[in-house]
């Protein structure tokens, strides 16, 4: 009786740090998200004034005439735009003279007005860019009152960018107390519950399944029979925690039935599948259902990409993410505040996932006509974003060429190095799986032949036959 | 004069960045109806014109709900026909016959609708495609049968007319500008909100998770999407949607007959979000102004249409073929197109008068 009451209390404690756990990081993921907004901003604000302060530095030269690069680079420019508009008047003229003169018996006549009309226009010219000159620079100029007014301009703007500079500090690190407050006092209750937590485990022994320290999964004589055919047979092997487990077999062999045993695609007809979701809680896979799943820290990819072509790479992504957000669906029907600012915080954590594996550049394309290899770096990254304890990965260099591949093994021992997760893996490139993977089953017609590193696999005579056919 | 232009800037780039939301073309839009009702108060319109609005505000409201069901969800529906009647009915029943208040009506139907959307979701979930249509086709014509045999709640074959109805306990009596100008009033804000309640949903991880479900099954289940729980969401999204849709009518035309409700207005429905563009607000508006309003509104007045009113369901058939073989994302995405096409045009033609105005060519 008091085993089951501890063992209640238990689930609720976990169900409270959980919540409080996820409440602190997203505070934290918000409040980072939302300072680099207001940097940029403030930034950009202080831009905006030092471009201001240009401008007006500029207008002041040429009010008093100060023969600085800028206003001659204007007038310049002034003076071409004229050019340019009187060459065009002149071409006109030209041509109209042609026709005319093609046409006309006394040609002297026709080339005299057109001689008088083209000095006209001469005459026009240097008077609009006498008028400019003197506009901008006739007056005499007056150095040291310029001087004195761009001085005056430089220290109000200075002034005005270290109030803007003060303003946005203060008010940064206001918002940071504020959060790192609230952060600190969930942080609180979350140790005082850790504690409590640990001490009830410490008193009580927890169902493991009699799984091992270091195992996160355990298969137990798992059998699925479709019909008359037994396509896994009796299947039992634990998957280390951290490693990267390899499942090989050939053609038929019942890898992606496993897979979507696991997964609970299939609904096993015999056996048992265990898995470690944490330090204390281990879970019976076989009660949960397909949606479940990613609930419990496993995620998957399909052996044909399955992406959701109506929507952008990074959206695909929010899909993925589709059980950390926590608004309810009356939330979501008026967009609550609190549904804007999870949206924001898992765009960015989309944003850095995609820049991890290198994808950045096709955030916002639709995947339908991107590479194939890309499709599948896609589906990695789809994986990430619910920071999984397993990733199953189902013939992830399938469709791939030599170099797409060599950058696939990179990526998997990359992500299980950085994100600490287990991977496991089927694959039919035997150069891929002996590359990176630490320990390989070997599966024929649903049973196990082998288990072991690579190089033991390679050596093991059952293998070689199920491969080559026996001699 | 300097600091006029920079108010002036500031203002249109905050002009800008409000014209940017979504909701900014949806009140633009109602508030253009609304203009049109006080157009016709002056005179200017005639009273068929708005007429014509009120249908296509009330039918794109339903068939907002029907792109939630078949653009997002994708699952084809045919009963939509006898969930608008069942909501003309219930207010028809219970406001105008049963005496209930307004608000405590729209409770029961979206009830009402909630538990009709359940029951049709849970009918569905093992079955997809034609046969989805076909059962939900069973379902509309054994709605319409009920509300021909099920007299006291409809008025059988006659059907219900609402004489008056009573808000914020004023009443309102029709046959006068008062009623008509409630009515038009209250239909423009419904639709403001379906919109509204329509974009949000899309811009969610609801719609997201609508649409994964489109696409591919069994990646939305393995990212913890329950196909069960966003079938059943989508139906009962659409019923809601449809039964709102037939409290309106039944305010704005006053009456409701049973018969009315045959297989031939689901279909209409089910045209108009696939002319205009399943995913796009916008295009479910011109697909419903095409499909209904041209009808009531322009194809009537032509007594080439008028003598027969089979040429109407001719051309609508000739539009989805059209649209279907050439622009499979309804008309929205050919005015898109040609929009972006128009916008090059006019860029090119400004450089070229750029070129010719400041710039030299050789010679």
């Amino acid at each position: 009786m008091a085993k089951m009451m501890n063992n209640l209390l238990i689930k609720v404690y976990q169900q409270i740090l959980i919540r409080i756990e996820d409440k602190a990081k997203f505070k934290k993921d918000y409040s980072e998200v939302v300072l680099a907004r207001k940097r940029l901003r403030a930034e950009n604000r202080i831009n905006s004034f030092e471009d201001n302060l240009s401008a007006k530095c500029l207008v002041l030269a040429l009010k008093y005439s100060v023969n600085n690069d800028a206003t001659k680079e204007l007038i310049a420019s002034k003076v071409q735009k004229i050019e340019n508009k009187f060459y065009w008047r002149k071409r006109a003229l030209k041509t109209s003279f042609e026709r005319k003169s093609a046409k006309a018996e006394d040609k002297s006549a026709v080339e005299k007005t057109f001689f008088d009309k083209a000095r006209e226009l001469d005459n026009e010219l240097s008077k609009e860019i006498e008028t400019i000159n003197q506009k901008y620079s006739g007056i005499k100029s007056n150095l040291e009152q310029y001087n004195t007014e761009v001085k005056e301009l430089e220290i109000k703007t200075l002034e005005k960018i270290a109030q803007i500079e003060r303003k946005s500090a203060s008010s940064l690190e206001d918002f940071k107390k504020k959060t790192d407050n609230k952060i600190e006092l969930l942080n609180k209750f979350g140790k005082y519950f850790k504690d409590k937590l640990f001490a009830l485990v410490d008193q009580t022994k927890i169902n493991n399944y009699g799984l091992d320290e270091d195992v996160i999964l355990r298969l137990d004589n798992l059998t699925m029979r479709f019909g008359g055919l037994l396509a896994v047979d009796h299947l039992s092997f634990d998957v280390k925690e951290g490693e990267i487990f390899g499942l090989i077999g050939p053609n038929g062999a019942g890898k992606t039935t496993v897979f979507n045993c696991i997964t609970k695609f299939y609904k096993p007809f015999d056996g048992k599948m265990y898995f470690r979701k944490n330090k204390i809680d281990t879970v019976f896979l076989n009660d949960y259902k397909v949606h479940q799943i990613i609930k419990q820290g496993i995620v998957r990819t399909f052996q044909n990409v399955e992406l959701i072509w109506e929507l952008t790479v990074i959206d695909n992504l929010l899909v993925a993410a589709h059980t950390l957000f926590k608004t309810g669906f009356f939330g979501q029907l008026i967009h609550t505040r609190k549904l804007r600012q999870e949206e924001l915080v898992l765009r960015k954590k989309a944003e850095n996932v995609l820049t991890k594996i290198g994808l950045l550049a096709y955030k916002d394309s639709y995947p339908l006509g991107l590479p194939y290899g890309i499709l599948k770096k896609i589906e990695l990254a789809r994986t990430l974003m619910v920071e999984p304890k397993m990733i199953i990965l189902d013939e992830p260099a399938a469709g791939l060429n030599d170099a797409e591949t060599l950058e696939l093994a990179k990526l998997i021992k990359m992500i299980r190095d950085e994100e600490k997760v287990t991977i496991f893996l089927v694959e039919h490139d035997m150069g891929l799986v002996m590359d990176i993977c630490d320990t390989v089953c070997a599966i024929s017609f649903g049973k196990r032949l082998a288990i072991g590193t690579p190089k033991e696999i390679q050596e093991n005579k059952l293998v070689r036959d199920a491969y080559l056919g026996e001699e | 004069m300097l600091k006029l232009k920079n108010v002036l800037a500031n203002f249109k780039k905050q002009f800008l960045s409000i014209s940017k939301h979504p909701y900014f073309g949806f009140i633009v839009l109602g508030l253009i109806f609304l203009f049109a009702l006080f157009l016709r108060n002056m005179g200017l319109l005639t009273i068929s014109v708005i007429n014509t609005f009120t249908l296509v505000m009330i039918y794109s409201v339903v068939a907002m709900g029907f792109s939630l069901l078949l653009g997002f969800g994708g699952l084809a529906s045919l009963g939509t026909a006898g969930l608008v009647g069942l909501g003309s009915f219930i207010m028809g029943y219970f406001h105008g016959i049963g005496g209930m208040s307004f608000g405590m009506t729209i409770v029961i139907s979206i009830i009402i609708a909630l538990a009709v959307g359940l029951l049709v979701g849970f009918i569905s979930l093992r079955i997809e495609g034609m046969y989805l249509a076909i059962i939900t086709l069973g379902l509309g014509e054994m709605l319409r049968q009920f509300f021909i045999s099920y007299d006291t709640f409809t008025g059988g074959f006659t059907g219900t007319s609402l004489r008056s109805f009573k808000i914020f306990g004023k009443l309102f009596e029709s046959g006068n500008d008062n009623y008509f100008n409630t009515v038009y009033i209250i239909v423009i804000i419904c639709f403001i909100l379906a919109m509204v309640a329509t974009i949000n949903i899309i811009k969610s991880p609801t719609g997201r998770a609508l649409l994964s479900m489109k696409n591919s099954e069994s990646a939305a289940q393995s990212m913890g999407i329950s196909i069960i729980k966003y079938r059943l969401l989508a139906f009962i999204l659409s019923s809601v949607f449809a039964v709102l849709g037939g409290v309106l009518y039944i305010l704005h035309t006053k009456f409701s007959y049973p018969p009315q409700w045959n297989l031939s207005y689901s279909l209409d429905i089910l045209a108009a979000v696939i002319v205009g563009g399943a995913q796009s607000i916008y295009g479910i508006i011109i697909g419903v102004f095409l499909i209904f309003g041209l009808k009531v509104s322009v194809l009537n007045y032509i007594p080439f249409f008028s003598n027969n009113p089979a040429l109407i369901v001719i051309f609508n058939g000739v539009l989805i073929v059209l649209v279907v073989m050439f622009y499979p994302g309804g008309l929205i995405r050919l005015l898109q197109t040609s929009w972006f096409k128009l916008k090059i045009k006019l860029a090119k033609i400004k450089m070229k008068w750029r070129t010719y105005r400041y710039g030299k060519d050789d010679e």
